[in-house]
């Protein structure tokens, strides 16, 4: 069907008002040849002949003319937007511009909305994205301070029951020390009056030894500062010392003591002896300590590289709740009336996990305690004899042979005074010094036969000054006494090392042997 | 000198900054407002190489964004010369929209010379292409830069890197 002529003329006419074409014939070289319409609107008023129509149609580079093709939406330099048809007809082309303005700005105005929102989605998924790894990060972190709370916890409560032990446990030898001084020193006290004092006081102040080595070692373990020493040594002579020392303290109480030592067990083991005695003085004292009537037996088996120590008492046993606040810090169980540091088993369940072991305990009220230790320990196949250290007897190895002189370097006159006395009675020629950096004029200016060297002490410091000495020439002993703990690397400025309080014996031999 | 002209497109997803790069080379303008373009815009611009003597005109075609080229989009790229590759630093998917459309245009218009523009460098925080990653994309054009429209760096190295390419390539083509 053919559209009457009135409505193609009215098409017509709506068609070329909206879109008013200009339409530019061109030949091959891109030169115009004819044209029809106004192109003023898309910035073609005139078109300069003979010239490459390319120059004020730069749209036009690059588009082979050779083929009908449509370009829609072409939006010039001066702001115009085009629908481009290419007509080609023979070795000509005509290029029809129309005018698509209206059509591109509805358009554009769709497609505008679009892609806002299609960037917003993707900044929301960029946003939740964060979000998580915020979230993720936040429960890291809440994880972090629950373990840190934790612990502050941990140390809080340890700090409270070590305050409540030290009120206790550390007052009453300290007031026992006061006391029995004060007593000592009253006018008229007779000499029986005045050695049971002494004795009172020796006593009190060896156990507060033991508590403060107590504390000090629980504060080495929490601190990771304990490292074991293995080395091959004899298990049997071990448990005879253990029983050798125990045996007695259990005779005073009334209590029998036995030992029990598996026929197969190893002659010769590899482990850290000084921490596995400990462990077996640990659970053996305490054994003791909580028995009144029975006994105490210890039993000892190797099988499979495991050694298995087994502590039984007959004493009052342990509740089930009480069984695991006695292996935490400062805690005693039921025991209240008992005197201690409460870290005996703590330390001994760490010295056990230090080396690979685990501690198991079977306990019921009224029925006594079983405590058996755990550890991996492999026979030694050295069958031969272990180092023994042997030391020269006190009695006859402490007493100087010819005349030596002993600088001591101590701030606290106490201990020097107390060294004195036993140095003078050894024989020794002494002089003193409460400064180390004036120790070391004195040494280099005296040249004494031995050095006896507190770390904390004024001027450089001990180690500082033991040094100095060793590059300024000095190369006789320099024997480190001190409460300071040292490194391994710090312990190289020393001959010898001590941490008070030394044994008075034991200090006087190393002097001898090393003067000597 | 000798004057040549040039038809190069700007290719590459929406909104990852191809107007607003080639009106900072261009105008060495900036707008912060984002205004999608329909179609495809024209503009031109001439560099002058001494050294060459040549004086290279650019017809820079800006065609819409998109991450999948269809039969409109291919008219418009009838007869280019250079192509300019157009990603989003802040967002990785349009690196995967660029490497699309250079598959499909070397496809259909065999090697043409290129270049790949990562754009929006200027923020930092949203950026979120490793450096391993640009480099994997970089290595499949003769050069790449991050380059930011809104403070002008490396877009005019771009474009002059572009032109350099079509001026070797017409060349090697005479």
């Amino acid at each position: 069907m053919r559209l009457p002529d009135t409505v193609v003329s009215y098409l017509q006419d709506e068609f070329l008002s909206e879109t008013r074409p200009f339409c530019l014939l061109i030949d091959r070289k891109y030169r115009p040849v004819d044209s029809w319409g106004d192109g003023g609107w898309c910035g073609l008023a005139s078109i300069v002949p003979a010239a490459d129509v390319r120059e004020q149609m730069p749209f036009l580079v690059g588009i082979p003319i050779d083929a009908k093709q449509r370009l829609e939406f072409l939006e010039m330099p001066a702001g115009c937007v085009v629908n481009m048809h290419l007509l080609p007809d023979n070795d000509q082309c005509y290029v029809i511009l129309l005018d698509a303005s209206a059509d591109h700005a509805a358009i554009q105005a769709r497609q505008q909305s679009v892609n806002e929102l299609r960037l917003m989605q993707s900044r929301q998924h960029r946003l939740i994205g964060r979000q998580r790894e915020l979230i993720s990060d936040l429960v890291e972190a809440k994880s972090e301070l629950d373990h840190h709370r934790r612990e502050a916890e941990r140390i809080s409560e340890n700090k409270s029951r070590f305050i409540a032990m030290m009120s206790h446990e550390f007052r009453t030898p300290l007031a026992s020390i006061i006391n029995y001084a004060e007593l000592a020193r009253e006018a008229g006290s007779d000499s029986n009056h005045i050695q049971k004092s002494i004795e009172t006081i020796s006593r009190s102040a060896r156990h507060l030894t033991s508590l403060v080595e107590a504390v000090l070692d629980d504060a080495s373990l929490d601190a990771g500062e304990v490292e074991l020493l293995e080395c091959d040594f004899e298990i049997h002579a071990l448990l005879s010392d253990m029983a050798a020392m125990m045996a007695p303290m259990a005779a005073e109480k009334g209590l029998s003591f036995a030992t029990f030592v598996d026929p197969d067990m190893p002659k010769l083991i590899h482990a850290d002896e000084v921490r596995l005695r400990q462990i077996l003085i640990n659970l053996l004292g305490n054994a003791v300590k909580f028995t009144h009537e029975g006994g105490v037996k210890l039993t000892a088996t190797h099988n499979q590289g495991r050694l298995v120590v087994t502590v039984s008492d007959s004493g009052p046993g342990i509740s089930i709740e009480d069984q695991e606040r006695v292996f935490r810090a400062f805690e005693r169980g039921g025991n209240r009336g008992e005197t201690g540091a409460g870290l005996g088993l703590t330390i001994t369940l760490r010295l056990v996990e230090l080396m690979g072991g685990e501690v198991s305990l079977d306990s019921m009220p009224g029925e006594g305690c079983t405590v058996s230790v755990h550890l991996p320990v492999v026979a030694s196949d050295d069958t031969t004899s272990p180092t023994v250290q042997v030391l020269p007897t006190p009695s006859d190895d402490t007493i100087a042979s010819k005349a030596l002189s002993i600088l001591i370097c101590d701030d606290d006159e106490d201990m020097i005074a107390l060294i004195e006395h036993y140095l003078h009675r050894s024989g020794y020629g002494l002089i003193t010094s409460a400064n180390s950096s004036e120790a070391i004029e004195k040494v280099l200016k005296y040249d004494p036969d031995l050095v006896l060297m507190d770390c904390n002490v004024p001027g450089v410091g001990g180690v500082v000054a033991a040094n100095v000495l060793r590059e300024r020439g000095y190369t006789r002993p320099i024997v480190a006494l001190t409460a300071s703990k040292l490194s391994e690397k710090q312990k190289l400025a020393f001959t010898h090392f001590f941490r008070k309080p030394a044994p008075m014996q034991e200090l006087l031999t190393v002097i001898k042997r090393l003067t000597h | 000198m000798i004057p040549l002209t040039s038809k190069v497109c700007v290719v590459g997803d929406f909104a990852v900054g191809k107007t607003s790069v080639i009106e900072r080379f261009v105008t060495n303008q900036f707008s912060e407002k984002y205004l999608s373009t329909v179609g495809v815009k024209i503009d031109t611009k001439e560099i002058d190489f001494p050294e060459r003597g040549v004086a290279h005109k650019l017809v820079i075609w800006d065609v819409a964004g998109s991450d999948k080229f269809g039969a409109t989009e291919f008219a418009y790229l009838r007869g280019a010369s250079g192509y300019m590759y157009v990603a989003d630093g802040t967002r990785p998917a349009t690196l995967i929209a660029v490497e699309q459309l250079h598959r499909q245009i070397t496809d259909k218009f065999g090697p043409v010379p290129s270049v790949l523009l990562v754009n929006k460098r200027d923020l930092v925080a949203d950026w979120e292409v490793s450096d391993s990653r640009f480099d994997k994309l970089a290595s499949k054009f003769p050069r790449a830069y991050r380059t930011s429209a809104k403070t002008g760096d490396d877009v005019d190295r771009a474009f002059t890197r572009i032109a350099e390419l079509v001026i070797d390539d017409e060349l090697r083509g005479a």
